[in-house]
C-alpha cells in the first residue's frame, strides 16, 4: 500500500515535470553523455544557433526522414551555417528497440548523419525537460539560450517518403529566419511520429 | 579421376535439381500477386470491408460501409485525434460516379497511455463506419467499392500498414453479406452504440486563464453527474494530453480545469470534444467555444536585451525536483519592454494635438501663481492619479467585457458612432472655451466654481481625468505594440501595463510640478498668454475635422451632417449660457432658444448613430481597384491557388493606420513589387464592431489596428509586419516570398 502511493507520489511529481520548455523562454539547461561516452552539455554552445532532434532508429517516421537522406540533408545545411545539431536517444534501456551507445554511434555513422553529436538520454531526463514526445521531434535554440521553435520537421504527417519533396521543411524555415535575425514565423508546430519510449521513473 | 568427378558432379547436380525444385515449389506456394479482396491480414491486425444497409441495398436507400479491424492483443490504431504521437487511420473511397461516402463515425475513443505521453485509440474489435449515399436514379446492379486504408497499429513499436479492399454490393434490395449478414447487422448496431452522442450547441464554453483551458459543459446526462469524466479533444495541438483534468460538479454543470501544452501550435475558437466517464461505452459530443484570447506564444514577442536572460546554469536538469521550475505564463522581460514602451507612449501622448492644449495651458499656469511648493506638488501629485486611475479603469473596462465575451479591442471605444459623437462634442466645447466664447465660470452653477477653489486637489484629478478623456482617440504609434501584449497578459501585469501609460502621461505636468526649476523656465506671463490661449483652438478643431470624418465613415455623410448640426447647435448654447458680456436678459431669451435648437439638433443626430442604421451605411473605406474587402475564405483561397496575400488591417479612427495608407501603401517601388509577385491585396476594415476581424486579429497576437500580415501561398502561418510600415520593411518582407514562375 505504500509503495503503490509513493509511486503514486512520483508519478504524479514525473508527470508534473514533464515539459517545461516553452517557445519564446529560455530552453532547459542539460548535462548527457554522447555515443562516444563524452559529456556534453547545451552551455558548451552558448552563442551558437542549436538544433535538438529526437530520433529512434526503430521508428517507421524516423525510417522515413533519414531513409530518403531527408534528416542528413536538413543537418548537412545547418552545419554549412555554423548550427550545432545534437541528435537525442531518450529511449528506455529496458524497450524493445533500446540500442546501446556504440551500435548507436554506428547506426548514426551508417546513416551517414551529420549531427555535431549524439546524445544517450536514456533515463528521459532532457527529454522530459523538453516534453519531447514524438520521434522525430525538433527544437532550434538561438545564441542567447532562447527556444525558437519546437515541433515538428516537416509538414506531411505521414510514414510516406514521396510526402517529403511536397512538405515544407519546418526546421529549414525556422533557421533560415533565426539566423537571419528575424522571429520566426510558425514557432511551434504538431510533432507527428511514434512515442519516445520513456523509462518509467 | 573422373569417378570422382561423376561422384561429385551426381551429387552437386542432385542438390542443384533439389534447390531448383524447392524454389519452383516455393514461387509456387507463394500467392499469385493477390488480387485484392474485402480482407487483408497482417500480423497485427485483421481488416474487412463491410457494408451493411437496414433496409435493404438498393438505390435511395440508406447504406453503410465499415472498416472491421481487429487488432491483436494490446495492439492499437489511433482516433481523429491521436494524441501525443500516432497517426489516425485514414480511409480513401473510390465509388461510382454519383455515389458519395461521408465522414468516418468515429466510435468513442479509449485512452492509450505510454509512460508520461498519453494517445487516444482503439484495441480489440474496431469498426470505422462511413454512411454511402446512393441516390435514387442509380443504375447498376451491384456497387463496386474500392478502399485504400492505412493505418498506423502500435504496440511498442508502431507499423505504418495500409490495405487495398474491393467489394461488390448488389443492389438487389436484398441484406448484404450473406451468411454473416446478422453478425454484420449485429457489428454495426454495436459501433452505432459506441458512438458519441451529439449534444446542443451552446452548452459548453472554455476560456483561457493561467496556462490552462477552464471549460463549463451543461446538457450532460443527468446520470453522469458526480463522476469523473474524461476529455477528448477532437483538435490536437492544443491540450497536454496526459494531464488529469481538475474537475468538479456544480449540479449538473461540469467544470474543469484542463491544462495546456505548453508547445500548443493551435489557437482555437472552437474545439469538438467528447466526455466520457469512465466504464461507458459511449461518450457525449460537444462543441466547446472558445471565449477569451489565445496568448501569443510565439517568439515575436518584444524581448529586448536578452543579456536580461538568466544565465544557463550548467549541471544535470533534476526533474525529481519538479517544482522548482515552474512553467512561467508571462515572460517577465516582455513585461518589462512593455511596461518601458508604455511609459514612453503615454509621454509622447502629451504631444498630440488633442492633449498638447490643456496640458501647455496648466504647465503655463504654474508661472502665474505664487503657490507654495508642497501644494503646487501635491496638485502635480492629484493630477498624475486621476490620469492613472482613468487609463486603469478605461483598461479594466475593456479586459472586464473581453473577459464577458465581448470581441472587443484597443480602439473599442471608438468603433461606437455615439462616442465618437460624444468627444466631437466634447473637443468642440473645449475649443469654443480656449477661442473665448464662453467661460465655464458662467455656464457652471457658481457652488461649482466655489467648490473648484476650495478642493484645488479634486480640481487636478478632475483635469487629469478629463485628460484622459481627451488623449483617448491620439493613440501614439508604438501604443498599440504594448497594448497588444498587455491584453494577452494576467489581468494585473495589464493593468500595470494601461498604468504605466497613464504615468508616462502625466510626468511632464508631474516633473515641472516637483521641480520649481522647470517652472522658473517657463516664460513670465503676459498678454501673449492670452493669444496663446486661443491659438490653442484651433488644434482642438482639427481633432474635431478628424472625429467627424471617422463618424462619416461609421454613419454615412448624413451622420456626418447630423453631427456637424449637433455641433452647431451646442456652440450657439455655449455662448448663450456662458459669454461673458451678455446680459441676464440675453442670456435667457438666447439660452431658451439655445436650448430648443439643441433639443432638435440631438433629435436629428440620435436616429442616425442608432447602430440599425450605422450598420445599413456600406463600408467606404479604402476600397480602391487595388484592395479589395477581406474575408479568411478570400485568404485561403488565394494561398491555394498559389497567390500570396497581403492584409491590410486598418480602422478610420487610427491615425496610424491612415499614416500607412498614404504613405508606405502607396509607394510606387511597394505597388510595383505586390504586382509583380501577384499578391492578392485585400482591406480588414475595423472601423466598426467586426466579430470576425477582432477574432483573427486574436489569432495573430493583437488586440488593435494597424496590423500588417503577409501569407505566403502553402500553410505556413502569416508574417506580421510592424505598425510603422517602412517601403524597406515591405520589400524585404516581399522578397522572401517563393518565386513565381510566370509573372503577368
Amino acid at each position: 500500500m505504500k509503495t503503490m502511493f509513493t509511486a503514486t507520489l512520483l508519478a504524479l511529481a514525473a508527470t508534473a515535470s514533464f515539459a517545461a520548455a516553452t517557445v519564446g523562454q529560455p530552453a532547459p539547461a542539460f548535462t548527457a553523455t554522447d555515443t562516444r561516452g563524452k559529456t556534453v552539455s547545451l552551455a558548451d554552445f552558448k552563442g551558437k544557433h542549436v538544433v535538438l532532434e529526437w530520433t529512434n532508429p526503430g521508428c517507421p517516421f524516423v525510417v522515413k526522414h533519414y531513409g530518403s537522406g531527408n534528416m542528413q540533408g536538413t543537418q548537412k545545411e545547418a552545419a554549412a551555417k555554423g548550427v550545432v545539431w545534437l541528435t537525442i536517444n531518450s529511449t528506455a534501456a529496458d524497450a524493445g528497440d533500446y540500442k546501446a551507445p556504440a551500435a548507436m554511434g554506428a547506426w548514426m555513422n551508417e546513416q551517414k548523419a551529420a549531427a555535431t553529436s549524439t546524445l544517450m538520454d536514456a533515463d528521459g531526463k532532457v527529454g522530459r525537460a523538453y516534453g519531447a514526445r514524438t520521434t522525430p521531434h525538433m527544437y532550434v535554440i538561438d545564441p542567447a539560450g532562447k527556444l525558437v521553435y519546437a515541433g515538428a520537421i516537416d509538414s506531411k504527417s505521414t510514414t510516406n517518403p514521396a510526402d517529403i519533396p511536397g512538405a515544407t521543411n519546418h526546421v529549414k524555415v525556422a533557421l533560415g529566419e533565426t539566423l537571419a535575425g528575424k522571429p520566426v514565423s510558425l514557432a511551434s508546430t504538431r510533432p507527428y511520429g511514434c512515442a519516445v519510449k520513456y523509462s518509467s521513473m | 579421376m573422373r569417378l570422382h568427378c561423376l561422384r561429385t558432379c551426381h551429387a552437386l547436380l542432385r542438390k542443384w535439381s533439389a534447390g531448383v525444385f524447392l524454389l519452383a515449389a516455393g514461387l509456387l506456394a507463394l500467392p499469385a500477386a493477390s488480387a485484392p479482396s474485402a480482407v487483408v491480414v497482417t500480423p497485427q491486425v485483421r481488416a474487412e470491408l463491410l457494408a451493411h444497409a437496414p433496409a435493404g441495398a438498393a438505390a435511395g436507400q440508406p447504406l453503410w460501409l465499415g472498416l472491421r479491424i481487429e487488432h491483436k492483443k494490446h495492439w492499437h490504431t489511433y482516433w481523429k485525434n491521436p494524441g501525443d504521437s500516432g497517426l489516425p487511420t485514414t480511409l480513401e473511397w473510390t465509388l461510382p460516379a454519383g455515389v458519395t461516402a461521408g465522414d468516418i463515425a468515429w466510435p468513442t475513443p479509449k485512452k492509450l497511455p505510454v509512460g508520461p505521453l498519453m494517445n487516444f485509440g482503439y484495441e480489440d474489435t474496431l469498426l470505422l463506419a462511413v454512411p454511402v449515399t446512393v441516390p435514387a436514379g442509380h443504375s447498376g446492379r451491384t456497387l463496386e467499392v474500392q478502399l485504400r486504408a492505412d493505418w498506423l497499429v502500435c504496440k511498442e513499436v508502431c507499423i505504418p500498414e495500409g490495405g487495398d479492399f474491393v467489394l461488390s454490393v448488389p443492389l438487389d434490395g436484398g441484406v448484404p453479406g450473406g451468411a454473416d449478414a446478422a453478425a454484420t447487422a449485429t457489428l454495426f448496431a454495436a459501433s452505432r452504440q459506441r458512438e458519441p452522442q451529439s449534444l446542443q450547441a451552446g452548452q459548453a464554453q472554455a476560456a483561457v486563464q493561467d496556462g490552462a483551458l477552464v471549460v463549463r459543459v451543461a446538457g450532460l446526462p443527468a446520470a453522469w453527474q458526480g463522476r469523473e469524466l474524461a476529455f477528448f479533444p477532437e483538435t490536437a495541438g492544443v491540450i497536454a494530453n496526459a494531464e488529469v483534468p481538475q474537475a468538479r460538479w456544480e449540479g449538473a454543470v461540469w467544470q474543469a480545469r484542463i491544462a495546456l501544452d505548453p508547445q500548443r501550435s493551435e489557437a482555437p475558437t472552437t474545439i469538438p470534444a467528447v466526455l466520457v466517464p469512465a466504464g461507458e461505452a459511449a461518450g457525449a459530443l460537444v462543441a466547446v467555444a472558445v471565449t477569451s484570447a489565445w496568448p501569443a506564444a510565439t517568439s515575436t514577442t518584444t524581448a529586448p536585451g536578452a543579456d536580461a536572460l538568466p544565465a544557463l546554469g550548467a549541471g544535470t536538469v533534476d526533474s525529481s525536483a519538479g517544482a522548482e521550475a515552474p512553467v512561467n505564463t508571462a515572460p517577465p522581460i516582455g513585461l518589462a519592454a512593455a511596461l518601458l514602451l508604455a511609459l514612453a507612449g503615454g509621454a509622447l501622448l502629451n504631444l498630440m494635438p488633442c492633449v498638447f492644449p490643456i496640458l501647455s495651458l496648466k504647465v503655463l499656469g504654474f508661472a502665474s501663481h505664487g503657490r507654495d511648493r508642497r501644494k503646487v506638488l501635491a496638485g502635480g501629485l492629484a493630477y498624475t492619479a486621476g490620469v492613472v486611475i482613468s487609463f486603469v479603469a478605461l483598461a479594466a473596462l475593456l479586459l472586464a467585457l473581453r473577459a464577458g465575451g465581448e470581441q472587443l479591442g484597443w480602439g473599442f471605444q471608438l468603433q461606437s458612432p455615439v462616442v465618437v459623437a460624444t468627444l466631437a462634442a466634447l473637443f468642440t466645447l473645449i475649443g469654443l472655451n480656449l477661442a473665448g466664447v464662453f467661460e465655464f465660470g458662467s455656464v457652471l452653477p457658481s457652488s461649482w466654481a466655489a467648490a473648484r477653489a476650495r478642493h484645488p486637489l479634486v480640481d487636478s484629478l478632475l483635469t487629469g481625468v478629463l485628460a484622459v478623456a481627451v488623449a483617448s482617440p491620439c493613440t501614439a504609434p508604438f501604443m498599440g505594440v504594448s497594448l497588444g501584449l498587455a491584453v494577452t497578459l494576467p489581468t494585473v501585469q495589464a493593468l500595470a501595463v494601461f498604468a504605466a501609460l497613464g504615468l508616462g502621461m502625466a510626468l511632464p505636468y508631474l516633473a515641472v510640478s516637483a521641480w520649481p526649476a522647470l517652472a522658473r523656465a517657463m516664460p513670465r506671463p503676459g498678454v501673449w498668454m492670452q493669444h496663446f490661449k486661443v491659438l490653442m483652438a484651433f488644434p482642438m478643431f482639427a481633432t474635431v475635422v478628424w472625429l467627424v470624418w471617422v463618424l462619416g465613415q461609421q454613419a454615412g455623410i448624413d451622420g456626418a451632417a447630423a453631427l456637424l448640426g449637433l455641433l452647431v447647435a451646442l456652440a450657439f448654447a455655449a455662448w448663450a449660457l456662458g459669454a461673458p458680456a451678455l446680459g441676464s436678459k440675453a442670456r435667457l431669451g438666447f439660452g431658451s432658444a439655445a436650448a430648443v435648437v439643441l433639443a432638435l439638433a440631438v433629435a436629428w443626430v440620435a436616429p442616425a448613430l442608432k447602430a440599425d442604421a450605422v450598420a445599413a451605411v456600406p463600408a467606404t473605406a479604402g476600397t480602391d481597384a487595388r484592395w479589395q474587402a477581406w474575408s479568411p475564405e478570400r485568404v485561403a483561397a488565394a494561398r491555394a491557388e498559389g497567390r500570396p496575400v497581403f492584409v491590410d488591417f486598418t480602422a478610420a479612427w487610427c491615425v496610424t493606420c491612415q499614416f500607412n495608407k498614404r504613405t508606405t501603401l502607396a509607394d510606387a517601388a511597394v505597388l510595383q513589387d505586390f504586382d509583380t509577385r501577384r499578391v492578392l491585396l485585400l482591406r480588414a476594415d475595423w472601423t466598426r464592431r467586426d466579430a470576425v476581424i477582432t477574432a483573427e486579429l486574436t489569432k495573430l497576437g493583437r488586440s488593435g489596428v494597424p496590423v500588417y500580415a503577409l501569407y505566403a501561398p502553402g500553410n505556413a502561418g502569416p508574417r506580421v509586419l510592424s505598425e510603422i510600415l517602412s517601403v524597406a520593411e515591405v520589400r524585404d518582407a516581399l522578397a522572401t516570398l517563393p518565386q513565381q514562375t510566370a509573372a503577368r
